[in-house]
């Protein structure tokens, strides 16, 4: 009952605040949303199976990137995004084979790498991505969202399209996380040797973690590119991907609801504050954002809105 | 070309052996990568930058005071944040998960360049110019003598630490520490403050790199710190980590490798190659040049 | 648990359900958007200094009947994803009719695009980049020259005036930078001059000694850059201490103090290339300089400072004449024979003002000196 009020809630408000012209924070709704499917993708690798990525954002900027190029020569966004998805699960695929046997930390610093890497060949591969200048070029444009013959132009559509996207990814994570192979993350990320040797298949179970985050990234990617219209290689720092663990870290690693109320509270908060607070204050927001990581991480490791299982495991210690 | 892409090459590989060294002793003492480490580096630089800045007139007779001071408040003013940093941030989880340590490192990192950034702005500040350069010739290539004081200095440095960890009682009480917490406790070491005496040397050093770093870019901006992190890590990683000698000669050879793929490969590309030795290291070769290798118990 | 992560989600949709409180007096915006923190930031807080000013004479000049007229300053970085966001943020806010930025052609390109969608009016006093007006948009316009005539005029001085004949180029890739320097390279080689190499650099890179040792081996008489000051100074620098003492030659993105500062001693005898002719020139322009200085004493001027208080003036007499209407605030800006301090303004079909000059300056003892 909850969840269609929520649900409705998310399909009305915008309606209304469009009739009344408050143009902005829809724009900021559908950001938060674009955000929201990032977190969910990246909880299933660090949240679900407690691995640390720090280069998340790549995944996004393949997404966006092959959908620009694919876009600008005139493919419809419905061809593009399984493309996207593909070319994003491959890709994780390929680095996850050899990169999800190291340990932990060692893990955080090799996805660290990929990630620069990828943003640097983004901004140095001038041919392809068009460099710092980002794409589309001079005179190209990126083509259109339609469906049927409706068409995605105004931030309004747009919130609707993320939202939908947004459910899917939901679903599909509160699917993963009540299976089998949910369960088997969850003791990988307990104790790996035990899940080892109670016959779970620890390399294919990360890696389908891993394969099924990077498509999420890819798919908010693809999204985001359309919708905005332009992007560049400064959009995928490591300081991006940061921003995505702090959210999980904030909100709460390992569950769904955990990386929902991080994204609130790391972007929605600051960014619907702008109008009143000023400018000036969002500049303070990431010297916060490091502090409040730091202050949780030590006094609350499970985060603000904790799975009570994750709770359980980071407490135990304690005893 | 060649020698000149040499002498780049240590330069730039002294500073990075510098900074490597914090990052290599923090890991073997604690075994955690000190995230936070570049940022050290960073306010090492500044604090150079504000104390070149405010001091007066330049007399030539002074230099080497002048010199001195900045270098010790640099060192100084960098070994006392790092251990701060440890108290605050690190030593609450020391018991805690591996990864917990690192996040709250990279949100000390966030922190402390933010904090910089919104105090000392963020556009890029320009050293002072109170060094007189002199140019050398040196086999048809030039050098600068900022080249060769930074080179000395680096090598010094690196002289006095070796024998102050393999001479010196503390020395021999952090080697103890590395190895093994508990018997160096019950051999009555106070772990504790040789943890933190880790920390002030290893920010201490990264200080001076900053320092260095500015003389020799003339410049610092609050984000200095992250990509010369990242390939310092990557010496310390190539060197072994853990290890001193590891860390000195990976700073040095990743710093000749950078030079020359800047200077024969691509000079827009040189980030990538760090990038890329950095991976093949952790996946191929996680225990270096002259790291042991530590078989996974079961 | 669950029950506070609703409570955000609804506090969050009400946000999103809420309306915009109606202004009490007409309160109508000119925003300026231009890198107000980053590598390039005394630029921009110079155009908003000069910004500032020419709203504070206009209120207090009483020109705007019922309507008081704020400055919006909004800071892109440089940074062209910000100038996006900061776009996507100005065309919600519908109290603002026109903008005046970006600085950088990079951000200004991208973020023309989302004024567009809305028909806002955007004039730039420092996009360079000829592509600008070539998009096709109704509601830009530019009131300095472009690229094509900067690069080429360089060109033309150096193998005229200095009898150069072989020049290295570098550029930071961006649209500013790397337009500028192909628009160079193209005259040079026009004339029969050899450009010995044509590079890219990071913007936020410091180490070019690799790049710059390379390019000593191949003997150029000058090196010409295209794009920021602060790049342009460490090149410099650097490129005096491997031992290449020519002139290091840029243009209008250099043409600030803060180049000589960044470059240090390094600097003297380089050039740059300005839009325009000098301000002290024109006796209207020396008067605003006047008044510039006595409101911010011990300030260096910036570079754009005349060409934004000339912008923001000529939104200004559109919203004076039309009103807030963004749509007749383009029209009347495209139609404009505007009087202002640097002469008389008119644009062509594509937005582009009609008055192209170039002007070339040299750095000596510690300033930029006008080269007749």
């Amino acid at each position: 009952m909850k969840w269609l009020t929520a649900l409705l809630l998310l399909i009305i408000a915008p309606l209304i605040g469009y009739h009344y012209g408050n143009f902005y924070a829809l724009h900021v709704a559908g950001l938060v949303g674009i955000y929201c499917i990032l977190c969910v993708g990246l909880n299933i690798t660090v949240g679900y199976a407690g691995l640390l990525d720090l280069g998340f954002m790549a995944f996004c900027a393949i997404g966006a990137y092959t959908a620009a190029l694919l876009s600008i020569k005139g493919l419809s966004f419905w061809i593009t995004l399984p493309v996207c998805l593909l070319l994003g699960g491959l890709i994780r695929y390929l680095i996850g084979a050899p990169v999800l046997r190291l340990r932990g930390d060692y893990l955080a610093i090799v996805t660290l790498a990929f990630g620069e890497i990828f943003r640097l060949v983004a901004n140095n591969f001038d041919w392809l991505t068009n460099g710092p200048k980002g794409l589309p070029r001079v005179g190209e444009k990126i083509s259109e969202i339609r469906l049927f013959s409706l068409s995605f132009t105004n931030d309004l559509q747009f919130y609707y399209l993320i939202l939908f996207f947004l459910l899917c990814t939901l679903l599909i994570s509160y699917r993963l996380e009540h299976s089998r192979t949910g369960r088997a993350l969850v003791a990988i990320r307990e104790d790996e040797l035990a899940a080892k040797l109670s016959g779970i298949n620890v390399p294919r179970v990360k890696s389908l973690a891993f394969v099924l985050s990077g498509m999420f990234g890819a798919l908010a990617g693809a999204i985001y590119v359309h919708w905005i219209g332009f992007i560049s290689p400064e959009m995928f720092t490591f300081w991006e991907s940061v921003l995505l663990v702090a959210m999980l870290v904030i909100g709460g690693m390992g569950n769904i609801a955990g990386a929902l109320l991080g994204v609130l509270l790391l972007v929605g908060v600051p960014e619907l504050l702008r109008p009143v607070l000023g400018t000036r204050f969002v500049e303070y927001r990431m010297l916060i954002f490091g502090l409040i990581m730091i202050v949780v991480i030590i006094f609350r490791p499970e985060g603000l809105l904790p799975s009570k299982r994750r709770a359980a495991e980071l407490h135990a210690k304690d005893e | 070309m060649f020698i000149e892409q040499v002498i780049n090459g240590l330069t730039l590989g002294s500073i990075y052996a510098l900074f490597a060294l914090g990052y290599t002793m923090v890991y073997g003492i604690l075994r955690m990568i000190n995230f936070a480490h570049s940022e050290i580096f960073m306010v090492g630089a500044y604090i150079g930058f504000w104390v070149l800045s405010s001091l007066p007139v330049f007399l030539p007779g002074f230099l080497p005071a002048y010199f001195l001071a900045v270098f010790i408040l640099a060192m100084l003013g960098a070994g006392l944040l790092a251990v701060v940093v440890e108290r605050i941030a690190y030593k609450p989880l020391r018991h805690a998960s591996r990864l917990a340590p690192l996040i709250s490192a990279i949100g000390v990192s966030i922190f402390l360049q933010n904090l910089i950034m919104l105090t000392a702005g963020a556009s890029s500040r320009p050293y002072p110019e109170k060094l007189p350069l002199e140019q050398f010739n040196f086999f048809g290539a030039q050098v600068s003598s900022l080249q060769i004081f930074i080179f000395g200095l680096a090598v010094l440095l690196m002289f006095i630490l070796t024998l102050f960890i393999s001479r010196t009682r503390l020395g021999k009480a952090m080697r103890a520490t590395a190895e093994n917490h508990i018997v160096a406790q019950l051999m009555g070491i106070n772990v504790n403050t040789v943890i933190s005496l880790t920390f002030i040397i290893g920010g201490g050093l990264g200080g001076i790199a900053g320092v260095l770093n500015g003389l020799y870019y003339g410049s610092v901006k609050y984000n200095m710190g992250f990509l010369p992190g990242i390939k310092a890590f990557t010496a310390a990683v190539l060197g072994g980590i853990g290890n001193l000698k590891g860390a000195m000669a990976g700073g040095f050879i990743l710093g000749i490798v950078e030079a020359f793929a800047a200077g024969y490969i691509s000079s827009e590309n040189k980030d990538i190659f760090a990038f890329v030795i950095l991976i093949l290291v952790l996946l191929f070769k996680p225990a270096g040049l002259f790291g042991e290798e530590v078989p996974e118990k079961i | 648990m669950y029950r506070a992560l609703l409570i955000a989600l609804g506090i969050l949709t009400g946000f999103t359900g809420c309306a915009k409180s109606p202004a009490g007096m007409k309160v109508v915006k000119i925003a300026l958007v231009c890198p107000l923190t980053g590598d390039v930031a005394a630029m921009g807080q110079g155009m908003k200094r000069a910004a500032e000013i020419a709203v504070e004479e206009g209120n207090a000049a009483g020109r705007f009947q019922d309507i008081k007229l704020e400055l919006a300053a909004f800071d892109d970085r440089a940074d062209p994803k910000e100038a996006v966001n900061v776009a996507n943020q100005i065309i919600s806010d519908r109290q603002i009719a026109g903008v005046v930025g970006h600085l950088n052609s990079g951000c200004s390109i991208p973020a023309s695009q989302i004024y567009s969608k809305r028909g806002l009016l955007m004039i730039t006093s420092a996009s360079t980049n000829p592509k600008l007006t070539l998009q096709g948009l109704k509601n830009v316009f530019r009131i300095c020259t472009t690229d094509d005539v900067q690069g080429s005029f360089a060109a033309n001085y150096f193998i005229d005036k200095l009898k150069i004949t072989r020049a290295a180029v570098i550029h930071d890739k961006t649209s500013y930078g790397q337009g500028l320097a192909e628009e160079f390279k193209k005259q040079f080689e026009i004339r029969q001059g050899k450009i010995t190499g044509f590079d890219g650099i990071n913007i936020g890179d410091k180490d070019f000694r690799a790049l710059l040792t390379s390019i000593k081996n191949k003997k150029p008489s000058l090196i010409y850059y295209g794009g920021m000051y602060t790049e342009c100074g460490l090149i410099s620098k650097q490129a005096k201490e491997l031992g290449l003492p020519v002139p290091v030659v840029s243009g209008d993105g250099v043409f600030t103090p803060e180049f000589i500062k960044i470059g240090g001693n390094a600097t003297e005898g380089d050039y740059a290339s300005m839009i325009g002719i000098p301000p002290e020139k024109l006796p209207k322009a020396k008067a605003f300089i006047e008044r510039y200085k006595a409101k911010y004493p011990g300030v260096d001027m910036q570079p754009y400072d005349t060409y934004t208080y000339e912008a923001t003036s000529l939104i200004m007499e559109a919203i004076e004449k039309t009103g807030k209407d963004p749509a007749q605030i383009v029209d009347y800006v495209s139609r404009a024979k505007f009087s202002g301090i640097l002469g008389e303004t008119t644009f062509d079909a594509k937005g582009d003002t009609l008055n192209k000059t170039i002007s070339i300056y040299r750095v000596k003892n510690g300033k930029f000196i006008y080269c007749e």
